[in-house]
C-alpha cells in the first residue's frame, strides 16, 4: 500500500467525485486524501518504478525533500476541502482533488519523465478552477493560462530529452546548468515558479479563478516549482539573484494593485522569491530556510487568501474600493486575516518569522549583504501590502456600508484550522524544524532577533500609518496594473498583426499565382485529352505536345 | 458622518497612538538589549528602525511613480 505514489489515489478518487452526493463527496475526498497521506509513510528510498521502452521511470521516490512537500500538500488538500464544503457544484471538487493529487505526485517523481507527467497534469487540472469561474474574462484568463502551463511543460519534455542525451540519465536530482537542456528545465522550472518577466500569468490567472479555485492554486502550482528547484537546481548561484528580484518587484505592484486577491498573487510572487534566493544559495541551512519557508507560506497564504475568499463570497467583491468596515459584520474572518496577515509579515510568534528567520540566516551567513538588503526591505514590503493593506482596506478604512453575515461555518473552521498551525509554527520552531530536509539546530527566539524584528515591523507600520495620516498614501482606484502578461495580450498582437497581415497578403498572391498556373495545365491536359494522337498522320498540336513532353523526360533523364 | 465612520477614526487614533508608544518602547530597548544582527550594518544602532521606515516609504514612493506608468483603465483589456 505505501509503496502506491502518494497522491495517486487522488488522482483515481478525483473520477468518483461527480457521481457523488454533496456531503458524502468531501467526506469521500477527506478519506482520498488521508489514503494517499498513508504513501507517505514508506520512508526514503525508491518505492515504485516501471519499465517502459527500455527506461526505468521512478514513480514513487521518497527522501527528506519530499516529505516535507508531501506532509504540507496534503495538508492544504484536506483544508480546501473544509474550505469548500459549501459548494455544491462538483467541478471544483473534482479538478481539485486531481490538482493535488497530481502536484503530490510530481513531488515523488524520481525521473524526468514522470515529473513532465504530473507537471502537465498540474496545468491541466488546474485549470477548471479557473474556468469554473464562468465568465468570459475567467475563461479567456483561463486559457491564457492553461497555455503558459502547457508552455512549460513542453519545455520541460524537450530539457528531459535533451538532457537524456547529455547525460545519459533521465533520473531528476541535481542538475548543473549550463548545457542547452539543463537550460530548457530551468527556464520550465523559471515559469512555474513565476519568474520576473514569466509570472504574468499567477496575477492574471488567480484572481480570475472561483472563490474556492484560488485557494487551491495558491498552495500547488509554485510550491511545486520551488520543489522542483530545490531538487534540481540547489546552488546555482543565479538563482539568488533572480530570487532577490522577485521579492523586489511584486512590492511595488501590490501597493498599487486594487483587486485584494491580486494583491495576494503579487505577494505570493515575492515570498517565491525568499525561496528561490535560498534554493540558490543551496547549502544545508538555506534548503531548511526554503523549505520551512514553503511549508509556513502554503498555510498562511492559503489563510489569505480564504479570509478574502470568505469576503467575496459574502459581498461579490474582492476590490479595495468598494470594501472597508468590514470588522463589525465579519469579526472572525477579521481575526483569522489579521493572524495570516501577521504570519507573512513575519512577526514573532507566527508562522513567517520561524520560517523566514531560517533563510536570513542563510543569506546573512554567505555574507550576500546586497541580497540581504533587498530581503529586509521586501519584507518591509510585505508587511505593507499582505500584512497591512489587506486587513485594512477590507475591514477598516472607512465605511463601505456593507453589512454582510459572517463567513459560513465550513471556511470559519478552516481559516481555524490555518490559524491554529499558523500560531503553532510560530511558537514551537523547534517542532516544526524536525520535518526539514536537514537537521537544523537554530533558536529564533533571542531578544536581540525578536527587539530586530519588531522593529522592523512596527516602524514599517508606522510609515504606512504616517503615509495615510498625512495623506500620502496612493488611493485606491479600480484599474489595472499593466504586468509583464501585457506582452502577449497586447504587444505581440500589436506587433504580430501587421506581420500577420503582410504574410497572409504574400499568401493570398502565391495562392493565386499557384491557382493560375494549375488551372492553364489542367487546360492542356484537357486539350491533350480531347485531340487524342490517331494514325499515320500529320502530327497535329496534341501530338506535338506530348511528343514535346516525352522528349523532355528522356532529355531529363539523360543529363541526370 | 456613520456611526461606523466615526468608530473606525476613533480606532485609527487608538492603534496610531499605539504604534507610537510601541516604536518608542522599542527604540528605547536598544539600550537593554545587545541587538546584533546577520550582517554587520545590521548591528549599528536603531538599524531596523531606519531601515524598516524608509523601506517602506520608499516602496509606496515607487509604487506612486509606476502608477503613473503602469495604471490603465479597468477594461484596458476588454
Amino acid at each position: 500500500m505505501t509503496d502506491i505514489t502518494p497522491g495517486l489515489l487522488m488522482i483515481i478518487a478525483s473520477g468518483f467525485v461527480p457521481y457523488l452526493p454533496h456531503h458524502l463527496r468531501q467526506i469521500f475526498i477527506l478519506i482520498a486524501i488521508a489514503f494517499s497521506s498513508v504513501s507517505l509513510t514508506a520512508g526514503a528510498g525508491m518505492h515504485w518504478t516501471i519499465n517502459i521502452l527500455g527506461q526505468e521511470l521512478i514513480l514513487h521516490n521518497a527522501d527528506n525533500l519530499t516529505l516535507p512537500f508531501g506532509v504540507v500538500f496534503h495538508l492544504a488538500a484536506a483544508l480546501n476541502v473544509v474550505y469548500g464544503w459549501h459548494e455544491r457544484r462538483p467541478v471544483e471538487h473534482t479538478a481539485g482533488l486531481a490538482y493535488a493529487g497530481a502536484a503530490i505526485a510530481a513531488v515523488h517523481a524520481g525521473d524526468l519523465i514522470t515529473l513532465f507527467i504530473w507537471w502537465e497534469a498540474t496545468a491541466i487540472t488546474s485549470v477548471f478552477l479557473i474556468l469554473a469561474r464562468g465568465t468570459e474574462r475567467a475563461n479567456n484568463a483561463a486559457m491564457r493560462y492553461l497555455l503558459v502551463q502547457v508552455a512549460s511543460g513542453v519545455l520541460l519534455l524537450a530539457g528531459a530529452c535533451l538532457y537524456w542525451r547529455e547525460a545519459g540519465s533521465l533520473s531528476f536530482d541535481i542538475m548543473e546548468l549550463g548545457s542547452l537542456g539543463t537550460w530548457l528545465i530551468f527556464v520550465a522550472f523559471g515559469i512555474k515558479a513565476a519568474f520576473p518577466f514569466l509570472n504574468g500569468w499567477l496575477q492574471d490567472g488567480y484572481p480570475e479563478a472561483t472563490i474556492i479555485g484560488t485557494v487551491m492554486l495558491s498552495s500547488f502550482t509554485t510550491k511545486l516549482a520551488i520543489y522542483a528547484f530545490a531538487r534540481g537546481f540547489a546552488g546555482t548561484e543565479y538563482l539568488v539573484w533572480i530570487g532577490a528580484a522577485m521579492t523586489a518587484f511584486p512590492v511595488f505592484f501590490a501597493v498599487i494593485e486594487n483587486d485584494l486577491r491580486r494583491v495576494l498573487a503579487y505577494s505570493l510572487n515575492n515570498q517565491l522569491g525568499f525561496m528561490i534566493v535560498a534554493i540558490g544559495i543551496g547549502t544545508e541551512l538555506a534548503i531548511n530556510g526554503a523549505v520551512a519557508h514553503a511549508f509556513a507560506h502554503i498555510i498562511y497564504k492559503a489563510l489569505l487568501f480564504m479570509s478574502m475568499g470568505a469576503v467575496m463570497y459574502r459581498v461579490g467583491t474582492a476590490n479595495a474600493t468598494e470594501l472597508g468596515g468590514l470588522y463589525k459584520s465579519m469579526p472572525l474572518t477579521m481575526i483569522f486575516c489579521i493572524v495570516g496577515a501577521m504570519s507573512i509579515s513575519a512577526f514573532p510568534m507566527f508562522s513567517g518569522f520561524t520560517a523566514k528567520a531560517v533563510i536570513m540566516k542563510a543569506v546573512g551567513y554567505e555574507g550576500l549583504i546586497y541580497v540581504y538588503l533587498i530581503l529586509l526591505a521586501a519584507s518591509a514590503g510585505v508587511l505593507h501590502h499582505s500584512g497591512i493593506k489587506i486587513p485594512y482596506f477590507t475591514f477598516f478604512s472607512h465605511d463601505s456600508g456593507l453589512r454582510p453575515k459572517e463567513a459560513p461555518m465550513n471556511m470559519l473552521i478552516a481559516m481555524a484550522i490555518a490559524s491554529v498551525f499558523c500560531i503553532g509554527i510560530g511558537v514551537m520552531p523547534t517542532t516544526f524544524y524536525q520535518i526539514l530536509p536537514y537537521n537544523l539546530d537554530y533558536q529564533p527566539y533571542d531578544a536581540s532577533h525578536i527587539v530586530g524584528q519588531f522593529q522592523l515591523v512596527i516602524f514599517a507600520m508606522l510609515a504606512f500609518t504616517f503615509l495615510m495620516r498625512f495623506g500620502f498614501y496612493p488611493p485606491e482606484i479600480a484599474s489595472t496594473v499593466l504586468n509583464s502578461d501585457w506582452l502577449y495580450r497586447k504587444f505581440a498582437p500589436f506587433i504580430g498583426k501587421p506581420i500577420l497581415t503582410v504574410l497572409n497578403k504574400i499568401a493570398e498572391g502565391a495562392n493565386t499565382v499557384l491557382i493560375s498556373f494549375a488551372i492553364q495545365i489542367m487546360a492542356r491536359i484537357l486539350y491533350i485529352f480531347k485531340h487524342p494522337v490517331m494514325g499515320p498522320v500529320t502530327p497535329g498540336p496534341a501530338a506535338i505536345a506530348l511528343l514535346t513532353l516525352l522528349m523532355s523526360v528522356l532529355f531529363l533523364v539523360n543529363i541526370l | 458622518m456613520s456611526n461606523l465612520n466615526q468608530h473606525l477614526r476613533k480606532m485609527g487614533n487608538y492603534a496610531s497612538l499605539f504604534l507610537v508608544f510601541l516604536g518608542i518602547l522599542l527604540i528605547i530597548s536598544e539600550f537593554f538589549v545587545h541587538r546584533h544582527g546577520e550582517i554587520e550594518l545590521e548591528d549599528l544602532p536603531i538599524f531596523p528602525v531606519i531601515y524598516g521606515f524608509s523601506a517602506s516609504i520608499f516602496i509606496v514612493v515607487v509604487g506612486i511613480v509606476l502608477r503613473r506608468i503602469l495604471m490603465r483603465k479597468e477594461d484596458y483589456y476588454d
